[in-house]
């Protein structure tokens, strides 16, 4: 049992390339932690510095206590799972799994007897005198797991093991790795791109952009108040409406493009920071599911907005609308889907599956204050004192 | 590529079979000739016209090529050069194809495109010295005379092979193995090699052929210990070329490489698309 | 619990030190293995052709004589090679040897493609129809020639049986000068035109199936169809294989020298051939090095050439 303890890690490469700046993080004893970001925000380097694939440039790397910056990965006792499995083709799944054993010199009988054990955890029994090739994607994955867990090792590593997967498979082996890892018990790094997938599987999810740790806390933190705008950003599907707006002169209400949403008395004492923004340039973001669509008689603050698409999914509408005000794009946040062209005023909202509304309509929500989140222009940090 | 229903005697007599068959005969009938005319008897090989099916069937040839021209040695020779001379190559090749296709060597590129060059070397440029180099070690008509020349001659081309099998498995082996806790040695041993077999195969392949086939050093450097190739050449004397022999040596001399290709056939193919076609 | 650990503006960290690159430490271990790895293979290589090849050159520019017990050199001279490049031997033996590669190689070229398009729609029996292609591949070049010298024979060869039989008499093939050059090439193309075949055929099965239902459905004929997508998608496979034919063929022996023995005269004196006699006939060193070293700076040229076009192939595998 051990915990994983970064201290200011960096990772430069020969060509200059700073992939790490200033890591420091650290995992709990039998702790899940998701590691997430966009492609090449260093997430995978900071994985490989840990199992010991990546010499590290500066920083401390502890693992159980002690610094192992220059132990090789076998000393460190960690374990891996690639995206790729990366299964030794020509060898069974029991040999497979055995083969860390066997170069440890573990008798043959106990390497017999740990495989068995660990295929019955994985439900990989039947398969065990089977190759790789013969298996599919969802067991190969397993036997990738159990090569890892039967060693036992003090720290489990994880490099987007789902992402060969096929969507349905997916969601199952998402349960499937929390459930052993949870049996296991040991303190566990997986990596992502998919922010879905750390919301769900993460004690703690760790949020990177270009090499630097944006924000790491528990999933519905991260959610519910997100330290900067790529965090609001990243975090949530559909993703946070993002909109350049200014504050009135008192600080009473925020102004949208040509609407004023004016802000409860609740939502300035909890964001008691808003007060110096007067008159000033802010960002305001509104998650597609805190704009309800208004109904007969709703008080408090509206936002109208134009209809350009809407979406009948069964259990909600996806009403895609626009306002006449600037979108505020948070570099890396976006997936492929988010248009890169969209400059103009559209924004996604969630209402619920009665609502009438058609493309061309005027539709207009009940904005719902509590969930507003507000970022300063300049620094795309969080405005809350 | 249409389409079109095949039916009836369409779907044996058609442009494509018949095409077919025009290839196979454009590859057998000398084939047939050389099969064929090695069973005639040896008065019956200077019929003009000739013998389009040998009347009698005879094996006189055969007796006669390893009776009166002792083709055994020759056969034994040609054996032991080549397999010797292919065991070597596999073993640098695999090694010089793994370092070359996966380890971060500075200046690997600039090493296989010269292996690729020297590869197509024509053999002349190095027969005169290397004659001279094997006189004053007294190794003509030796074994090792050729088995060396052969060796070097042929590891580039192995290794560009071997290489590009190599490349072709995922990079994450040596560290999944690696963390597994084996070293690098044992990595190749217990991972690679096994997953590189098919590249060996078809290394070894052209490997035997190339010696099996190879003629100038041979002639030059072994006059006495003669592999098959110069000893088919140099059946018989100026005046009198014994084809029936010769051909009876050649049946024998063809046949095995013939099964062993034709067994390993997919290693050939796969060879000659990644190895010497592709990048 | 957050521990944001960001400044102001964007993502600029900056170190109080400036961070280097340095690599990795297994990246240096893994390079000195991959060394002593290649280090047997490239020393056998290198001693058995790059040092011979030097003393190849070497004694091209030294007066040699060669004695019972060895070669001598005695001083540095160009004449060699001006003997050389002013024999009308070698002149001829040159233009031999380029011509006779070209129309080879050509030949080979559409004869295989178009073997192999047949394989390509064989439904069946095409495993074995392969098998039989590789035959004559793996034939020993002599063995081949023999063969067709059986039957070119002027008296009691099949091909003169045949031409007897429509009446073209009794004509001494390898002995008059264009049917000899003529029956050489015909024996190369015989033994090389399937191994050319197969990788056109590996060639072909790689390319992609939906671009010719593509085509199909665009309504391009079979003939258009085949230069105007199958032809350019096959260029870069073809291409690295002619240029290694070619280049092999600079030194085109053994055909020549079991058949004609460079004759009639020198008809199907190929450069190597000629190298040869000067060298282990003529037992003159000098000259003959000097064929052998321009016959070798001439394939060099050609690679050189070849490696221009294809930088960009060889070079993205290989770094």
């Amino acid at each position: 049992m051990a915990t994983v303890d970064m201290q200011q890690v960096n990772k430069v490469y020969e060509n200059g390339f700073h992939a790490v700046k200033d890591l420091s993080l650290d995992v709990g004893e039998g702790e899940f932690m998701v590691l997430v970001g966009p492609s090449g925000c260093g997430k995978t380097t900071a994985l490989r510095m840990v199992a010991g694939l990546e010499d590290i440039t500066s920083g401390t790397l502890r693992i159980g206590g002690k610094v192992v910056n220059d132990e090789t990965p076998k000393e460190r006792d960690i374990a891996m799972v690639f995206q790729n499995y990366a299964l030794y083709p020509h060898m069974t799944v029991a040999e497979n799994i055995g083969f860390a054993l066997k170069l440890r010199k573990m008798p043959k009988p106990d390497i017999a007897a740990k495989v068995k054990d660990t295929a019955e955890i994985l439900g990989l029994t039947e398969w065990l005198d089977r190759k790789p090739g013969q298996l599919s994607g969802g067991q190969r994955q397993r036997v990738a797991m159990g090569r890892a867990i039967v060693r036992e090792p003090s720290v489990f590593l994880m490099d987007e093991p789902l992402s060969n997967l096929d969507a349905k498979l997916r969601v199952q082996m998402r349960a499937e790795v929390q459930r052993i890892q949870r049996r296991i018990n040991v303190a566990t790094i997986y990596v992502t791109h998919d922010q879905i997938e750390a919301m769900t599987m993460g004690d703690r999810v760790a949020v990177m952009r270009s090499g630097v740790l944006q924000q790491v806390d528990h999933p519905q933190h991260l959610y519910d108040r997100p330290d900067n705008l790529f965090v609001a950003a990243f975090i949530g599907s559909p993703a946070m409406n993002l909109y350049e707006a200014t504050m009135t002169e008192d600080a009473g209400a925020v102004r949208i493009g040509s609407q004023e949403v004016p802000l409860p008395v609740v939502c300035r004492d909890a964001h008691p920071g808003l007060a110096r923004f007067g008159n000033k340039k802010i960002v305001v973001g509104l998650r597609p599911e805190h704009l309800p669509a208004a109904t007969d008689g709703s008080t408090g603050p509206h936002l109208v907005g134009n209809v350009d698409l809407v979406e009948a999914l069964g259990s909600e509408l996806v009403v895609h609308f626009t306002i006449d005000a600037r979108r505020v794009r948070a570099e890396g946040a976006s997936s492929e889907d988010e248009d890169a062209t969209a400059q103009h005023g559209e924004g996604v909202a969630r209402v619920e599956p009665s609502t009438r509304v058609k493309v061309g309509d005027k539709i207009t929500f009940a904005v719902n204050v509590a969930g507003m989140q507000f970022f300063d222009p300049e620094t795309e940090r969080a405005i809350w004192n | 590529m249409g389409r079109r229903k095949r039916t009836g005697w369409h779907r044996v007599i058609n442009g494509v079979n018949i095409s077919a068959l025009l290839v196979v005969l454009f590859v057998g009938l000398p084939l047939y000739w050389l099969i064929i005319s090695s069973f005639k008897t040896p008065s019956a090989m200077g019929d003009s016209p000739p013998q389009y099916w040998p009347r009698p069937l005879s094996g006189a040839n055969y007796s006669q090529a390893f009776v009166q021209y002792d083709f055994g040695s020759y056969f034994i020779h040609s054996l032991v050069v080549t397999l010797c001379a292919t065991a070597l190559v596999l073993i640098f090749g695999t090694m010089a194809g793994y370092a070359l296709g996966r380890l971060p060597m500075r200046g690997k590129f600039t090493l296989m495109v010269t292996l690729l060059m020297i590869s197509v070397f024509p053999e002349i440029a190095v027969i005169a010295p290397l004659y001279t180099l094997l006189k004053d070690l007294g190794w003509l008509d030796s074994y090792q005379g050729l088995i060396i020349p052969y060796t070097a001659f042929f590891l580039p081309f192995a290794i560009w092979i071997l290489r590009n099998y190599m490349l072709g498995i995922p990079k994450e082996m040596e560290e999944t193995s690696r963390i597994d806790g084996a070293g690098p040695i044992r990595t190749v041993w217990s991972i690679i090699l096994p997953m590189a077999l098919p590249g060996v195969f078809t290394a070894a392949i052209f490997t035997f052929t190339a010696c099996w086939t190879e003629f100038l050093m041979a002639l030059t450097f072994n006059i006495n210990l003669k592999t098959i190739p110069v000893g088919i050449a140099t059946f018989g004397t100026a005046l009198e070329v014994p084809f029936g022999t010769i051909f009876a040596a050649s049946v024998v001399a063809v046949v095995p490489i013939g099964i062993l290709v034709f067994i390993f056939r997919k290693f050939v193919i796969s060879g000659l698309t990644s190895g010497a076609v592709k990048g | 619990m957050t521990t944001a650990d960001i400044s102001g503006t964007a993502d600029q960290v900056q170190a109080t030190a400036p961070l280097v690159g340095r690599p990795d430490v297994n990246r240096k271990r893994m390079a000195r293995l991959g060394w002593a790895f290649s280090a047997p293979a490239l020393i056998f290589v290198a001693a058995v052709t790059i040092f011979p090849i030097v003393y190849s050159v070497i004694m091209s520019l030294s007066n040699v004589t060669v004695t019972g017990s060895g070669i001598s050199l005695n001083g540095f001279t160009w004449s060699n090679y001006s003997i050389v490049l002013k024999n009308s031997t070698w002149h001829y033996a040159l233009g031999f040897t380029i011509v006779y590669t070209f129309i080879t190689v050509l030949v080979e070229l559409v004869i295989g493609t178009m073997i192999a398009l047949v394989l390509q729609r064989l439904t069946a029996g095409r495993g074995a129809m392969m098998a039989l292609l590789l035959i004559p591949w793996s034939m020993i070049t002599v063995i081949n020639a023999e063969l067709w010298l059986y039957i070119y024979n002027g008296i009691y060869g099949v091909a003169d049986a045949i031409l007897n039989a429509v009446g073209l008499g009794h004509p001494n093939i390898l002995g008059t000068n264009i049917p000899a050059i003529i029956g050489l090439m015909i024996a190369d193309i015989w033994k090389t035109t399937p191994f050319v075949a197969i990788i056109v055929l590996a060639g072909l099965v790689m390319l992609p199936g939906d671009i010719y239902e593509a085509a199909e459905v665009d309504g391009s004929s079979g003939w258009s169809t085949f230069w105007r997508i199958t032809v350019p998608l096959l260029r870069p496979t073809l291409a690295l294989a002619v240029i290694f034919r070619v280049l092999q063929a600079f030194g085109l022996f053994d055909l020549p020298f079991v058949m004609t023995n460079g004759g009639p005269g020198t008809a199907t004196t190929s450069l190597a051939i000629l190298g040869y006699k000067a060298l282990f006939q003529n037992l003159d060193f000098g000259t003959g090095s000097a064929v052998a070293t321009t016959t070798a700076l001439l394939v060099l040229l050609g690679c050189l050439v070849s490696l221009r076009f294809f930088r960009v192939q060889v070079g993205k595998e290989g770094t």
